[in-house]
């Protein structure tokens, strides 16, 4: 008679806890799924017995023996899977890469904040339905200054220092001669915004002889001083935040009647912004409008300027020295 | 121009001080500062004279005992007119006097002085050094007090803009701050006392009575020519005027009251009528600042029968100065034509208050009140008798503003507000406009003389919105027309540039315009290039680069110098910026002006090595450019510059150009050495111009969409050897021609020379991709392809394949 298997069974089952719960790799894990499981093992032997038993001790035994089968595999897996997780978290903690070393440089290029300005203010007024202008450096006198309603031989004249070239023509002191371009031949309502470098003889810690100028002018049958109040209150918000006010005060300028000078609030005071008015009739009739039909405003300021508030440029002569250590800062 | 508050505070009453300045302000009279009058006072005191004994050891000395708050203070002083019960200016010891000395406690003959008693000159506010400045009592004054609070106090430094003349006196900003608050203008008096016989002056005659208005004169005799009184003298410096002597004083004095300049000659020196003409070819003047005027036919003089003795509106002459022993006066009080004064003062460069504010529009009704004025003040302040009557000579009548019609519905519409006809001409009136309403609702204006700046009705609205305050106007929105925006020529193109150079890693600077004539030399410009015709200034600011640059490529070779100078590395930049380009002589017109890009890529020094993996400068912008000419969608082609077409500042051996249709668009290279010296550049450094105008305008090929292709692709990687001559860009040409339509793609992947590279051969490898949209490509036709390519590049160019194969 063939020993109980029971007691056999048992014993293996310790045996393959104990073995199984020491394995310390994968491999060793599968030489002892071998030693229990394959053909030669334990197991198998046990299994191979059980031809010399009753049937019905063959069916009671052989369940008792799957059972042992089944466990031991469970106990392989759970401890292959242990085995690996530790594995991998060993290997986690093992490849470690230094996070600290610093990114591979792609060379980094800055707009010269004069032209982020610039950039920032025209796609402002393109969504208020500006279209943009441009008209050229060396200037005519009349586009300068007499179609702008400067008198001959007054003192408005002397407002801007002026460079003369030596065939008689001027580098434009401002920007306006733009609008006398864009006005002439074109048929109202219409609305322009000009940007562009302008030219006065003039240099110490404030003044640079070269800088830039941002105009704009809207010209209809309807067009107030009201809106003119209403469009610079919603570009200065838009470039000094929600919080940002605005005062007007009168001045003079040849070109524009009322005409008015704006400060912004800025800190605890008034900075100010430039100059603007409603476009004088002269200077619409220079151009062939009727003033009698039509009416605009028009307004003006430095780039510069707002440029050197925005990014706290404390001297104009930064900006255009070609230092890169400023341009690179923005 | 100065106001001081105190002068202001008689002509009218004042509001508190913020409120005026804000109003002040807001009326458009700019109020660049707000001084503490003239001199520094700081630490001076107001005292009281409370003894004054004779100095035990000196005879011209006073020992005084002065209350200047707390302990009285002893104090020794050697003025003549000191006296019990006087207020004065002390300064206690440690104090400093506004001309900088320092009191100090000092012993004079054996007695203590703990501080002084100051005189006007010492104070700063008179010339005179012989007595001590007595205070006029007042309100002001007491012990301790500081001495600012009892003289004058804050006075407003206004910018007057250029059309407001009529502001440039008391009398104008009194208006204005009727006009904006209100109350009663007090004038200073103006009744003269004549006395004795005419005064026996001269004939008056106004030969250009164009330019000369009106000519008034009175004659004041036996004036003593001295100092002015404190009060005067204190008025004028407040103000900002030099006292000099009372009768010149005076004319200041009455200029600053009503704007209305004056000018005193000495009458002993006159010969003969006095006449206002204009100068004769060659005439030249001695004028009071001891320069020799040559003056010319334009110029508008004073003369007598010797020849001129003042440029009218200008400045007085030498010749009849008055002097301090001048006896007999003649007061002129004109009006001359502002052109005329403008022109004759720019030519001769010389500006003064009288010309100032003739420039700007003097009231030409004011001539005879203010002679008066100056008359009644020469007679109580210098002693003089005025004769009777003025001596009056009338031009053409000054241009005058006439009657302006205005529409109250057309300033509102203007203005964007909704007042009343009534308000608006209330706001009229309060600035001395007159207005009368017609039957049809219209107001018919009528500005007082002295308002040379108003002409139209829009004039008057500006009048209108700024008393009623521009804060006052709603702000609303112009209607929107829904027309597109349009762009400026070049303008996308100048955007898209400077995007794409900022990506690609360059930063931008903006230089000024200005160029030497030596920069086209040192950039080898030829004779006949366009770049070294240039717009030439009359007025530079440096007068060693009196040129408008015709390129941008010797601003950025000096950008780059710059930052070298300062300890840069590696530099990346760019400028983006019009050039000059004179008119051709007989052509006329406006310079050309091109919009031109230059950039710059060059390697640091030894000590910036951290750059060394990096391609060589002309490579990384050669790059650049080709990125720049795709995302602008330009079908470009790179070459080597030819021949004798090298730009002039690049080095011919290290140059090319990209084209588009045949066209150059830009070139790109290494400096030519002859400008890398003259630019005092070191280092490697490439360039790239970009002619922004071609690029504007050639024609763009938009991307479309191409089938992705599905199938697979196939790797054949060539390892040639060549000719070290051999161009890689002619081989990888020949390969793409030879590879046939299969061949989507071809790189190089290798350049080599040396080891296992015969000399004077050089190893290319070239990876070829093959791929088809249609169908995958089968072995066979690889192994086809390839081999065409591997012949032709035998026939071209005498290639072998690496490792002894024969292709």
């Amino acid at each position: 008679m063939a020993p109980a298997p029971a007691p056999q069974l048992s014993a293996i089952l310790r045996e393959a806890e104990a073995a199984l719960a020491s394995a310390s790799s994968v491999q060793a894990l599968a030489e002892l799924r071998a030693r229990f499981l394959g053909k030669q093992g334990s197991l198998t032997r046990v299994l191979r017995g059980l031809r010399e038993l009753t049937a019905t001790e063959r069916a009671a035994a052989g369940q008792a023996a799957n059972r042992v089968r089944d466990r031991i595999e469970a106990l392989a897996r759970e401890r292959r899977s242990a085995l690996q997780a530790e594995g991998q978290s060993r290997a986690l903690s093992q490849q470690r890469l230094d996070v600290t070393l610093p990114g591979a440089a792609a060379p980094r290029g800055h707009l010269h904040p004069v032209s982020q300005v610039e950039r920032d203010m025209c796609s402002f007024f393109q969504t208020l339905g500006y279209s943009i202008e441009d008209g050229p450096e060396v200037e005519t006198d009349w586009n300068n200054f007499g179609a702008l309603n400067f008198p001959e031989d007054h003192p408005a004249r002397d407002l801007q220092d002026t460079f003369f070239l030596e065939d008689g023509h001027l580098l434009r002191t401002h920007t306006s001669p733009v609008q006398i371009r864009a006005m002439c031949g074109r048929e109202p309502p219409f609305r322009f915004i000009v940007t562009g470098r302008v030219f006065r003889h003039d240099l110490d810690p404030t003044h640079y002889p070269m800088f830039h100028q941002i105009e704009g002018f809207c010209v209809g049958p309807d067009v107030s001083f009201g809106d003119l109040k209403g469009t610079l209150h919603a570009f200065a918000r838009h470039l000094f935040g929600a919080e940002a006010k605005l005062r007007f005060r009168a001045h003079y300028f040849p070109f524009t009647e009322p005409s008015a000078e704006m400060d912004v609030s800025w800190e605890d005071g008034w900075l100010e912004w430039g100059g603007c008015g409603m476009i004088h009739p002269n200077v619409l009739r220079n151009c062939g409008l009727d003033p009698e039909a039509q009416q605009g405003f028009a307004f003006g300021m430095a780039l510069d300027r707002a440029a050197m508030i925005r990014f706290g440029i404390p001297n104009i002569q930064l900006l255009f020295e070609g230092d890169l250590r400023v341009v690179e800062q923005f | 121009m100065r106001v001081p508050l105190d002068w202001l505070a008689e002509w009218i009453d004042l509001p508190p001080r913020d409120l005026l300045v804000r109003k002040l302000t807001s009326a458009g009279l700019e109020i660049e500062e707000v001084l503490e009058s003239g001199p520094d006072f700081a630490g001076l005191l107001v005292g009281r004279v409370l003894s004054c004994e004779k100095h035990p050891n000196a005879d011209k000395l006073s020992l005084c005992a002065v209350d200047a708050g707390g302990e009285a203070l002893s104090i020794i002083c050697g003025a003549p007119n000191v006296a019990v019960g006087q207020w004065v200016a002390v300064a206690p010891q440690g104090s400093v006097l506004p001309g900088g000395q320092r009191i100090k406690r000092a012993k004079i003959r054996g007695v203590e002085s703990n501080g002084m008693i100051c005189s006007a000159a010492e104070l700063g506010i008179g010339e005179d050094h012989d007595g001590i400045l007595v205070l006029e009592d007042g309100p002001a004054l007491a012990p301790g007090a500081p001495l600012r609070a009892a003289l004058g106090g804050s006075v407003l430094d206004l910018e007057i803009t250029p059309n407001r003349g009529d502001w440039l006196s008391m009398l104008g900003i009194a208006r204005e701050v009727c006009a904006n608050f209100g109350g009663a203008l007090r004038e200073p008096d103006c009744e003269v006392k004549e006395s004795g016989k005419p005064g026996g002056g001269p004939e008056i005659a106004i030969a250009d009575a164009q330019n000369c208005h009106c000519y008034a004169a009175r004659v004041v005799r036996d004036v003593a020519v001295g100092p002015s009184p404190d009060w005067l003298a204190g008025r004028l410096t407040a103000a900002g005027i030099r006292p000099q002597s009372n009768v010149v004083d005076v004319t200041n004095f009455v200029m600053l009251e009503f704007g209305q300049p004056l000018h005193a000659f000495d009458l002993d020196c006159l010969r003969g009528g006095v006449q206002v003409r204009r100068a004769a070819q060659g005439e030249s003047l001695q004028t009071l600042d001891g320069q020799q005027r040559e003056l010319c036919s334009s110029d508008l003089v004073i003369a007598d029968a010797e020849g001129a003795l003042a440029i009218a509106g200008v400045m007085g002459g030498a010749r009849s100065e008055v002097r301090a022993e001048t006896r007999h006066v003649l007061l002129e009080s004109a009006h001359f034509s502002a052109a005329s004064v403008r022109r004759t003062a720019k030519r001769l460069g010389m500006q003064s208050d009288a010309s100032y504010r003739f420039e700007r529009g003097v009231d030409p009704g004011g001539q005879l009140r203010a002679l008066n004025r100056a008359a009644k003040l020469l007679a109580e302040l210098a002693g003089g008798r005025v004769c009777p009557g003025v001596a009056e000579a009338r031009g053409q009548a000054a241009p005058e503003a006439g009657e302006i019609r205005l529409g109250p519905g057309r300033v509102n519409h203007l203005l964007g507000t909704a007042l009343s006809p009534g308000e608006i001409r209330e706001l009229l009136e309060r600035v001395d406009v007159k207005c009368r309403a017609d039957g049809e609702g219209l107001l018919h204006c009528t500005p007082p003389p002295w308002r040379n700046d108003l002409h139209i009705w829009e004039d008057l609205a500006e009048e209108v919105a700024r008393i009623h305050g521009y804060d006052e106007i709603p702000e609303t929105l112009p209607p929107c027309e829904a027309a597109g925006i349009t762009l400026p020529p070049r303008r996308e193109t100048r955007e898209r540039l400077r995007s794409g150079l900022a990506a690609a890693g360059l930063s931008e600077v903006m230089t000024p315009p200005w160029s030497a004539e030596s920069e086209a030399g040192s950039l080898r410009l030829s004779a006949e290039d366009p770049r070294r015709r240039l717009p030439r200034l009359r007025n530079p600011i440096h007068a060693e680069r009196p040129f408008l640059r015709g390129q941008l490529v010797g601003s950025l070779l000096r950008v780059a110098r710059l930052n070298w100078n300062r300890q840069a590395g590696p530099l990346r930049c760019f400028e983006i910026s019009r050039v000059h380009r004179a008119a051709s002589p007989g052509e006329g017109g406006l310079p050309a002006e091109p919009l031109e890009a230059v950039a710059l890529i060059a390697n640091g020094g030894a000590e910036d090595n951290l750059w060394d993996s990096a391609a060589p400068p002309f490579f990384q912008l050669k790059g650049v450019a080709e990125r720049l000419l795709a995302e602008l969608h330009l079908p470009a082609r790179f070459r080597a510059c030819a021949e004798g077409e090298t730009p002039p500042f690049l080095h011919p051996g290290a140059a090319g150009e990209f084209t588009v249709r045949g066209q150059r668009v830009a070139a790109l290279g290494e400096l030519h050495p002859e400008t890398a010296a003259h630019f005092e550049i070191e280092r490697g450094l490439a360039l790239l111009t970009l002619d922004v105008d071609a690029l504007d305008t050639a024609q763009p090929a938009p991307p479309r969409y191409r089938a992705v292709p599905r199938h697979p692709r196939v790797q054949r990687d060539l390892a040639l050897l060549l000719d070290c001559e051999t161009p890689a860009g002619e081989v990888a040409r020949a390969i793409r021609e030879a590879g046939g339509d299969s061949l989507a793609d071809v790189a190089i992947f290798d350049r080599y020379q040396g080891r296992g590279v015969p000399a004077g051969k050089l190893g290319l490898g070239f990876r070829l991709l093959f791929q088809r949209a249609d169908r995958t490509l089968h072995e066979s036709e690889v192994a086809a392809a390839t081999g065409r390519v591997l012949r032709r590049l035998q026939e071209q160019f005498g290639a072998e394949l690496r490792g002894g194969e024969t292709p």
